[in-house]
């Protein structure tokens, strides 16, 4: 079933008859939640300031990127995988290590060389580095199916997460990576935050392009019949196992490409960014938006930046706890989900 | 769903590749070969490894044995687990009045004892309805049941909120529960003595003159616990184990049953108690905060000297802890009907039903059960380093591999892949820094699913 092409035609449509707008909406639950978002993300705007909804937007564009790229891996080929961050964290690493400049020295080792190299040529690496250990993490978890999938992906995720903490001589442990460079395109540089949002638009863009062409070519028609059955699809004469491999390695890219630019916005990394709550949490943002659709992932993603920023206008939580709050929204809304709508708020495909 | 427990389960079929099993044996050749040579290096140190591997994986086996209970049962990865070790072991800190901990009075807040005595009213109400209610239908009408129901399960739910308000009282408050416990038992152990003695003996006339000494005994049994300071600590133990395990009868009767109708998939049951694991995670760190939290030592924490090795009487406790659920699993479900039932179930819920076998009943109490081992090991890791916010995901982790090592859905598979967990987990730090152990014990994990998918005691 070729998926994306018809909301997106149908969105155009809609952009040039206003009319059609509102016979279109009735019964159209994705619309209507997506037109809450940016209205709820425009209030949001106007109560906060420019500095922090910036900031909240850049936040929002990463989290899409990670939700767009895993929902390839969980709604269209229907694995599982809360592993994701793993990826994510490779990508900052070698983003944090390869441009940061900050001087560290070790007792056994002695002075550890910084590169210093610039934001664009290190890019790339990320991407590639993400996709190499996607490729043989793959291998190895090709075999597994549904909770086995599911028991080592969380493995996988704490694996990496011990190695960004143990590690020492790279990813300078707990201590994290200072001085993380910015994008810089010849005498330019996107230190402001607005061109750095600008930047991670283009980027999601650029990824949500991606992965419109994976999910509406005849690759993506292969995933979505490996989820539905795959033994089926196997006598077809496609090798299951190959189309897995290779949409694990591409999603994994992606994230690789997120984490450099977290790494690269925010400017500071340490291995609490990686843990496996995260990587949950991201789960269950792809869940909330909509297995199998790409606006889904926006949306959910949009909805997780929303609801903790949300929460600090909410009087009776202390600030300090929003994060907590948000979980447990989260934790509460998966639930429901799960009983009264398991394809996600706007997806195509029941879990 | 049940019917496609193949399927449901996901285990990769053993791999026909012919280097294979050649592949598998070096490893384990290398790593025994590894073990005998660190032995050999410096015995006293491998002594003390073994301890701690034993000490370790006594509460691994113990998640196993709950965490195989539910799996095999109704075939779904439940991971409020986690959040039931968690529960368990904060629980415990939210009782214990020692004065040593200093804040506990900050803790404890009325929302959480509410919502507590609440899960308990329910559960209560629950049982009853379905235990009690059948029995005395012709007797007596149903709305009087109904608000004799209703009316003791309240009074149950006020009472669990007062017993954890004033947790420096809880010998006090909890004597008169125990007495009537004690009561209740020695009441029903007489009447089925009396039953198997001389089978057509009225069992109401039994009961009737059982009931004078069992009360005195548990009149007796109450004044001892009330006039003895040292219980608390165990009784904190019983109270958090069960309100875990409430907790759990709750989640499966309030909300899996009817997840379960409609699920097409195992993992809507998984991502469904993801959420919970989410929210339950979340809620402890805003009730105890995200710092990590000591619990009291709770007995023998000066180590003994073994062999060069020291170990803590706390561990040697553990370990029997560990053995003695093992024995008490084994008991309930090899020589009791409700174990047969539960395998029943495990084998094919369907046809159990149809032979007339109350599925949600006994599910629900295998849920209470398993959630109370989860809260017991967690007590057990709380005692043992400390408590934090995250430990129940990872010991729910933990949990599930030493079952898959052991080998899924069976029983003495769960208690002997604890052990063997523990054991490479210490092992394996030996020439590492502590904090791998989380990534041995997730590259056993993988290990054993590329080449062992069965595990070391296959499921028959």
């Amino acid at each position: 079933m070729p998926v994306n092409i018809e909301g997106i035609r149908e969105f155009a449509r809609l952009a040039r008859e206003p009319s059609e707008l509102v016979r279109h909406a009735r019964g159209n639950i994705g619309l209507w939640l997506t037109l809450i978002a940016v209205a709820a993300a425009a209030v949001f705007m106007l109560m906060s300031g420019t500095k922090f909804a910036v900031g909240a937007a850049t936040l929002f564009a990463i989290w899409a990127i990670l939700a767009v790229s895993l929902n390839l891996v969980v709604g269209y080929t229907g694995l599982l995988s809360v592993g994701h961050v793993g990826f994510f964290g490779i990508g900052a690493y070698t983003m944090a290590v390869l441009t940061s400049e900050a001087p560290y020295e070790q007792l056994r080792t002695g002075v550890i060389p910084t590169f210093g190299w610039p934001f664009f040529a290190v890019l790339p690496l990320c991407i590639v580095l993400a996709g190499l250990a996607a490729l043989i993490v793959g291998v190895v978890f090709n075999r597994f199916r549904d909770d086995i999938f599911v028991l080592v992906s969380f493995g996988f995720a704490i694996i990496a997460y011990s190695v960004f903490l143990n590690l020492r001589s790279v990813t300078r442990g707990a201590f994290g990576i200072h001085e993380i460079v910015r994008p810089q395109i010849g005498a330019w540089t996107f230190d402001g935050n607005v061109a750095f949002l600008l930047l991670a638009l283009v980027f999601l863009g650029f990824v949500m392009l991606i992965s419109w062409f994976i999910t509406t070519s005849s690759f993506g028609r292969v995933l979505t019949a490996i989820r539905e059955d795959e033994q089926a699809i196997e006598v077809f004469g496609y090798q299951a196992t190959h189309f897995k491999l290779a949409v694990w390695v591409i999603s994994a890219m992606m994230a690789g490409l997120a984490g450099g630019l977290f790494a690269s916005w925010t400017r500071f990394i340490d291995p609490n960014s990686f843990i496996l709550l995260e990587s949950v949490l991201l789960v269950s943002i792809v869940i909330l938006g909509g297995l199998a659709s790409i606006w889904g992932s926006l949306l959910g993603a949009m909805a997780f930046v929303l609801l903790e920023e949300g929460m600090r206008f909410l009087p009776f939580i202390p600030t300090e706890y929003t994060g907590q709050a948000r979980q447990v929204v989260l934790g509460i809304l998966l639930v429901l989900l799960m009983l009264f709508r398991p394809q996600g708020l706007v997806g195509r495909f029941r879990l | 769903m049940a019917s496609n427990r193949e399927g449901a389960r996901g285990l990769p079929r053993l791999i026909n590749v012919p280097g294979t099993r050649l592949i598998a044996a070096l490893l384990t050749a290398l790593a025994l070969g590894y073990i005998a040579w660190k032995i050999g290096q410096a015995p006293p140190q491998a002594l003390q490894f073994a301890f701690n591997g034993l000490a370790v994986g006594a509460v691994y086996a113990l998640l196993a044995l709950g965490f195989t209970l539910v799996y095999s049962t109704v075939w779904f990865f439940d991971l409020y687990y986690g959040a039931a070790a968690a529960l368990g072991a904060y629980g415990v800190f939210y009782l214990r009045t020692d004065p040593a901990l200093g804040s506990r009075l900050d803790i404890n807040s009325l929302p959480v004892n509410v919502i507590f005595g609440a899960v308990v009213a329910g559960v209560f109400a629950w049982t009853l309805h379905t235990m009690i209610e059948p029995r005395l239908r012709r007797r007596a009408s149903p709305a009087v049941l109904r608000t004799g129901v209703a009316v003791v399960a309240v009074a149950m739910g006020i009472y669990t909120a007062i017993v954890l308000s004033y947790p420096e009282h809880l010998q006090l408050t909890l004597s008169p529960a125990v007495g009537l416990a004690t009561a209740a038992v020695a009441i029903a152990i007489t009447q089925r003595v009396a039953h198997s003695v001389a089978s057509r003996v009225n069992a109401t006339l039994v009961a009737l003159i059982a009931a004078a000494p069992a009360a005195v005994l548990g009149a007796w049994c109450g004044y001892l616990l009330s006039g003895a300071p040292g219980a608390g600590l165990y009784l904190s133990w019983a109270v958090s184990c069960l309100l875990a395990g409430c907790v759990g009868l709750a989640l499966y009767r309030g909300l899996y049953v009817y997840m379960r109708e409609r699920a097409r998939s195992p993992l809507i049951m998984l991502v469904a108690s993801l959420g919970i694991l989410l929210a339950i995670a979340a809620l402890i760190v805003i009730v105890f905060q995200s710092a990590p939290r000591p619990l009291p030592d709770a007995f023998g924490s000066t180590p003994w000297n073994i062999g060069g090795a020291r170990i803590k009487g706390f561990n040697v406790f553990a370990i029997g802890v560990a053995l003695a659920g093992f024995a008490g699993m084994w008991l309930l479900l090899k020589m009791t009907s409700f174990g047969r039932a539960v395998r029943a179930i495990g084998d094919d819920e369907e046809v159990s039903k149809v032979v007339g076998i109350n599925t949600t009943v006994i599910i629900a109490v295998v849920f209470f059960i398993g959630a109370m081992y989860a809260a017991m090991a967690g007590i057990l890791t709380g005692h043992d380093t400390a408590l934090q916010p995250r430990m129940g995901l990872l010991l729910l982790l933990k949990g599930w591999i030493a079952s898959v090592v052991g080998g899924i859905g069976n029983l003495y598979g769960a208690i002997v892949g604890g052990f063997v967990l523990g054991l490479v987990e210490q092992f394996g730090i030996w020439d590492l820094a502590g904090e791998w152990k989380d990534a041995i014990s997730f590259g056993l994990l993988i290990l054993f699913l590329s080449f062992w998918p069965q595990g070391l005691l296959p499921r028959r």
